[in-house]
């Protein structure tokens, strides 16, 4: 068994603050979620209250479409755009994170109004308009997390390596920059999805009717059902997370190796 | 067995700087060279050339009796080793080494055995299946330099592989990859500012500085008859004490001596630029130096002394000739004979 060290206290300590912080509220909703005040019993009554609402499908479905639809247009556009800026186009580095920046300072509101009075009709008509307002609130975060993962790798030796080697363009950016950003990439991917997933104003301000917005409209008519969905909202979004931990993990740490 | 380099008018420039200026080098078949110089003398980007990492703006390069210098990098065949580790963290070591036979389609079974000799060669035959982070610094730059070895290049390029390490590895690596290199007989191309690693390892070293050769030699040459100040000073320690002419000749420290270059000597003040080792020093009531300080080497010694002008200068000497000196003692100071390197002040 391996022993307690006495410097790790400090750091056991805060990770117990921070799940207590985190679990003992959604603990609470759990359970507050599961009682039936009819019989004074604990039951899934609230739980089978929405997934029956043949609503709930259609709106998960779509919110995870215009969420991966997001996740698509951003690694398109920031996954190219990050590699060469750290291959060396550093002399425009500047404006890229600050035209990354904007979407914090604009506020949502007048993203919203500046979607409806400038985008044409057949975009304001699609509601897949919403996947490109979502690329633009989650570019912050998911370009910060590319260039931070890329910066943690000497993408230019490696590739110069790969290249000396007699590797061509192609074949340097398939078998060796694709392995060794992929972790980055799909650490991006989930910052989009769960950002867009849990998206609300600008859904609401620009009236498209999302999981978010369902979810807000039910919680109207009933209470606990709303703290069902709630909970449900919360473990599917962990289940996904846990589902991309799976693959975020660096493919040397797959092969289990001896040790001299 | 490596093929012969050469470099014909390179010159490279990076908006005002002129990285490097008219460039020659030739380089024979299975020789090693060091480019040594200091940081921004242009030695890396004379390296990035060969490699087609990087273009010259007018010049050439020929391997083998062929113009390469339009071919790009991947179509060079030349092995590079790099001073940041450069290993592909997502293979593995054998994987590593077996990447550029790959490219060059070699069939699975005959890379992983090429894979395997190389690791041995360089002492890791155990670690073929470890990856990146399961090795030392030591141990990822053996493994470079087995994967740029392992597809038999023209050229080896190395571009101060061992300046990430530390001395005792540097040391280790350093005897390595020279007996490696003779073994394999693989025209090879060192990068270095460590004028030690320059001198121990080459056949020749060429002194780099603003972009052109200062000198190229081989390190004995270098050391003992260097063509200007320059390479004097950055090839192995040097006393610049104040020369006086004399007829055909320069008075130092009361000693006569012959004279092998001499810029304009009648007219300005004068030093003679004199090794350590060309001093001897014996104690003397009435001697010209006073004993400073004396630093312990091992075998050698270093005695620190001053002139009764004041002119401060160093002596290498065996630690048992040494051993009398004491600081404030007075000695004779005089320069053995040979013909020295005398430059205005």
């Amino acid at each position: 068994m391996r022993r307690l060290r006495l410097g790790s206290i400090p750091l056991y300590i805060a990770v117990a603050i921070s799940g207590i912080y985190v679990l003992l509220p959604l603990l609470s909703a759990g359970e507050f979620s599961l009682r039936q005040p009819a019989t004074h019993n604990y039951g899934l009554e609230h739980y089978n209250w929405f997934i029956e609402n043949p609503d709930f499908v259609h709106y998960l479905w779509l919110s995870l479409g215009l969420a991966l639809g997001a996740a698509a247009i951003l690694l398109v556009l920031l996954v190219p755009t990050a590699i060469w800026l750290n291959l060396g186009g550093s002399n425009v580095r500047g404006l890229v994170e600050f035209l990354t920046l904007l979407p914090l300072v604009i506020p949502v509101v007048a993203l919203a109004i500046g979607a409806q009075t400038s985008l044409p009709e057949f975009a304001q008509t699609n509601e897949f308009v919403l996947s490109f307002m979502y690329a633009i609130l989650a570019m912050p975060y998911a370009y910060r997390t590319l260039d931070t993962g890329l910066k943690a790798v000497p993408l230019k030796t490696i590739t110069e390596a790969a290249r000396g080697l007699g590797a061509g363009w192609l074949r340097t950016i398939v078998l060796v920059v694709t392995p060794v950003v992929r972790s980055t990439v799909l650490s991006a991917l989930f910052m989009t999805l769960a950002l867009s997933l849990g998206e609300f104003t600008l859904t609401s301000l620009l009236h498209w009717d999302t999981f978010t917005t369902w979810v807000t409209t039910m919680s109207q008519s009933n209470i606990l059902g709303a703290i069902a969905l709630s909970v449900f909202s919360l473990v599917g979004v962990f289940v996904l997370l846990m589902l991309i931990g799976l693959f975020v993990k660096p493919a040397s740490n797959q092969v289990s190796l001896e040790e001299e | 067995m490596g093929s012969p380099l050469r470099l014909e008018g390179v010159t490279r420039r990076f908006k005002d700087t002129v990285a490097l200026s008219n460039l020659d080098i030739d380089v024979a078949a299975g020789e090693l060279v060091a480019l040594l110089g200091p940081s921004g003398c242009g030695k890396t980007t004379a390296l990035r050339i060969i490699a087609g990492l990087d273009r010259a703006d007018t010049g050439q390069v020929w391997v083998n009796n062929k113009q390469i210098d339009k071919l790009p990098a991947h179509k060079r065949n030349m092995g590079m080793v790099f001073q940041s580790y450069s290993l592909f963290p997502n293979l593995n070591a054998e994987e590593n080494v077996a990447f550029g036979l790959k490219m060059r389609g070699t069939s699975k079974s005959q890379r992983r055995d090429r894979a395997q000799e190389l690791l041995a060669l360089v002492g890791l035959a155990n670690h073929a299946k470890r990856f990146t982070h399961q090795l030392s610094g030591g141990q990822q730059q053996r493994v470079a330099l087995a994967r740029a070895l392992a597809f038999e290049p023209d050229v080896l390029l190395l571009d101060e592989p061992l300046s990430a390490l530390d001395a005792k590895v540097r040391a280790n690596l350093r005897d390595e990859i020279r007996s490696l290199q003779v073994k394999t007989g693989t025209t090879t191309i060192f990068v270095t500012h460590d004028q030690e690693e320059a001198m121990s390892m080459s056949d020749r070293v060429a002194v780099m500085n603003a972009g052109k050769i200062a000198q190229i030699a081989a390190p004995d040459v270098l050391y003992h008859d260097p063509a200007d100040e320059f390479v004097a000073g950055f090839v192995g320690q040097m006393n610049r004490i104040p020369a006086e002419p004399v007829k055909d000749k320069v008075r130092v420290l009361d000693t006569l001596v012959g004279v092998r270059s001499i810029h304009e000597f009648q007219r300005v003040d004068l030093v003679a630029l004199v090794r350590p080792e060309a001093l001897s020093v014996v104690q003397s009531a009435a001697g010209n130096s006073k004993v400073v300080a004396r630093s312990f080497l091992g075998p050698m010694s270093k005695v620190l002394l001053q002139s009764n002008t004041g002119h401060e200068f160093q002596a290498v000497m065996t630690s048992e000739q040494s051993a009398s000196l004491q600081s404030g003692d007075t000695v004779q100071v005089a320069v053995k004979q040979g013909d020295y390197l005398v430059v205005p002040a």
